[in-house]
């Protein structure tokens, strides 16, 4: 009975403790500058991507929505493309794309980089040395090497294009994992709970994995404005979205005739995927801090 | 030293070794039938596909497969493209010298660009210098190469038309060069802060103050020097990342290397040219990354004698 409400009390502190610890990293990340501006425009690009069928005044793919290529205006406030169709409708439906080329991207990278880096740094030896010299070989490629041979393989379009990506950032995932594994491994509580005789399974996902997390969180948060960048790259060389699908990269690709006389279908789709992409660095960046109090300092 | 070169020069040729392995199952992971999708434009019977699979070799089993490629390797053949039925190597060598013009130069400027600007930031830690300095990085890391491409284009090129558009002499290079560089400029301006930050605050340092020394003597022959170290051992993954940006720079401004080609090869779904690309690409890298880590070893001694 004694040992059943200690038990209870434990649990009850470490409770306390974990809701203590998040109130502690949210103050952290809202005080920093970079955690601040991250969280608002990530928080914009995702009401953007909700409220596009609210707020964009035109439907992004209608033709002729307006005059071709008129300049913004208080009608169409970052002016029309080519087709008439209206820059601002197409933007905030291309949030919606971003951020599902983000999670998709970042979501398969992340689990695979995950188990590939949890098995290698785990199992040490042979298996550890095979896998790791693979990964190396692989980031050796770059990202845009994969994602290509990727592509070659699939063929083009933004579903294969977002496959590719994330299939190209495992490598990255793999390696951060498994330096983190390693520097858990030699860490007094994982040897006290190999001591207790606790078992693999119970080793990988109950010691290792949850301190593998909060890394993971910040590289995953970083690695979507890598993501956003790739996609967008691909796309721009006519390798991702398709037309007339509202993708930013897409719109960048199709204004390169037109600068001169249309620099506004240049401007705001760049800009657009810039603001982005710096909004996930940001957020990235100050997620870091808030984590690790020693960067703060820096 | 040998040895630390022994084993780099291993550690490229396995590289090399895993991408002859990555290229030769690459063909085997489409879905559907490679030749088919390679020639299906082409108007041609099934009599002439099936004498197109026997001489790519593609109706033996695969691990034939991979030794007839090495042996074709060996002797410098990396087959014939689809588009325009020429010897793969040939396209690749001839459109190389555009891209390393294009690579080198663009590092010229980072490494210039990024590094001044990561020790000035760091020098001044706090003030507005550092401030904006790292505002700049971290603008210039997140907006896309082809995006500033895009920009400097119509700045440079269309409004005060002081370069050209497109071409294939030095001046044409200028834009693309700065595209390149100045995106990759922001992550060194960053790592190099970060490295003299630490450096700045070391013993030596301090005692070198103390001392007396001279400013000038303790930042650049003391400080600087130490705190490059780190720095320019990101130089290998530079190169890479810099030969695989130019994929990008190379569509926006017309430029004529191998990653204008690539991007053709995989439209064309021309899968001697995608699969000659990517040894090509590793090759290069690899070869880099190893004469880059040796002049490395020559400037730090821990390198190779860890």
């Amino acid at each position: 009975m004694v040992h059943g409400s200690s038990t209870a009390e434990l649990a009850d502190n470490l409770a306390t403790t974990g809701a203590a610890r998040n109130r502690s990293f949210w103050r952290a990340l809202l005080a920093s500058p970079s955690g601040l501006i991250g969280l608002f425009v990530v928080g914009l690009l995702i009401f953007c991507a909700i409220a596009a069928p609210v707020i964009a005044p035109y439907d992004p793919l209608r033709m002729a929505a307006g005059p071709r290529l008129d300049p913004p205006s208080m009608g169409y406030i970052m002016g029309t493309d080519d087709f008439g169709r209206d820059v601002f409708s197409r933007i905030l439906y291309g949030a919606r794309l971003t951020l599902q080329i983000g999670v998709i991207a970042v979501g398969i990278s992340l689990t695979c980089g995950l188990l590939l880096g949890l098995v290698a740094g785990y199992s040490s030896g042979w298996t550890e040395r095979v896998l790791m010299r693979l990964v190396d070989v692989l980031f050796s490629f770059t990202e845009i090497v994969i994602a290509l041979a990727c592509l070659a393989i699939f063929g083009v379009g933004l579903t294969n294009a977002m496959i590719a990506i994330g299939i190209a950032s495992i490598p990255f995932y793999a390696r951060v994992t498994h330096s983190v594994v390693l520097v858990e491994k030699g860490k007094p509580y994982f040897e006290a709970a190999v001591a207790a005789g606790a078992g693999h399974a119970r080793l990988i996902f109950i010691h290792l994995l949850p301190n593998v997390v909060p890394t993971l969180i910040v590289i995953g948060t970083l690695g979507v404005s890598t993501a956003v960048l790739a996609a967008a790259g691909l796309s721009f060389l006519g390798l991702g979205a398709q037309p007339p699908q509202p993708e930013w990269g897409f719109m960048l690709s199709s204004s390169r005739d037109l600068i001169s006389r249309a620099p506004w279908m240049m401007i705001f789709p760049g800009l657009a995927i810039a603001v982005t992409v710096l909004g996930f660095n940001l957020l990235g960046d100050g997620i870091r801090e808030a984590l690790d109090p020693r960067q703060r300092q820096r | 030293m040998g040895k630390f070169i022994v084993q780099r020069v291993l550690a490229a040729l396995v590289t090399i070794w895993i991408a002859t392995i990555a290229v030769t199952i690459l063909i085997h992971l489409v879905p559907g039938d490679p030749v088919r999708i390679m020639y299906g434009s082409f108007q041609t019977t099934p009599e002439e596909l099936e004498a197109i699979r026997v001489r790519l070799g593609l109706d033996q089993p695969i691990w034939q497969q991979y030794f007839m490629y090495i042996g074709r390797l060996l002797q410098g053949d990396l087959g014939n493209s689809i588009v325009g039925d020429q010897p793969v190597l040939d396209i690749l060598l001839t459109r190389f010298p555009a891209t390393l013009a294009l690579t080198i130069s663009s590092l010229a400027i980072a490494i210039v660009v990024g590094m001044s600007l990561g020790f000035l930031a760091a020098y001044k830690r706090g003030t507005w210098v550092d401030v904006s300095s790292m505002v700049l990085a971290i603008v210039g890391v997140s907006m896309p190469h082809f995006w500033l491409g895009l920009l400097l284009l119509f700045l440079f090129a269309l409004q005060l038309q002081w370069l050209p558009v497109a071409g294939g002499d030095w001046r044409s290079l200028i834009l693309p060069a700065m595209t390149l560089g100045l995106a990759n400029a922001a992550v060194l301006a960053r790592l190099t802060r970060s490295a003299m930050i630490d450096i700045f605050d070391q013993d030596f340092v301090r005692t070198a103050r103390a001392k007396g020394l001279p400013k000038s003597i303790v930042l650049y022959r003391h400080a600087l020097r130490s705190g490059l170290v780190p720095v320019v051992s990101m130089l290998g993954l530079q190169f890479a990342y810099l030969m695989g940006g130019a994929i990008v720079v190379e569509n926006v401004f017309a430029w004529n290397g191998v990653g204008r080609l690539a991007i053709e090869a995989v439209f064309a779904r021309d899968y001697p040219l995608i699969q000659g690309f990517i040894l090509f690409f590793a090759t290069i890298v690899a070869l880099a990354s190893v004469v880059i880590d040796v002049a490395y070893a020559f400037l730090d001694p821990r390198i190779r004698y860890s």
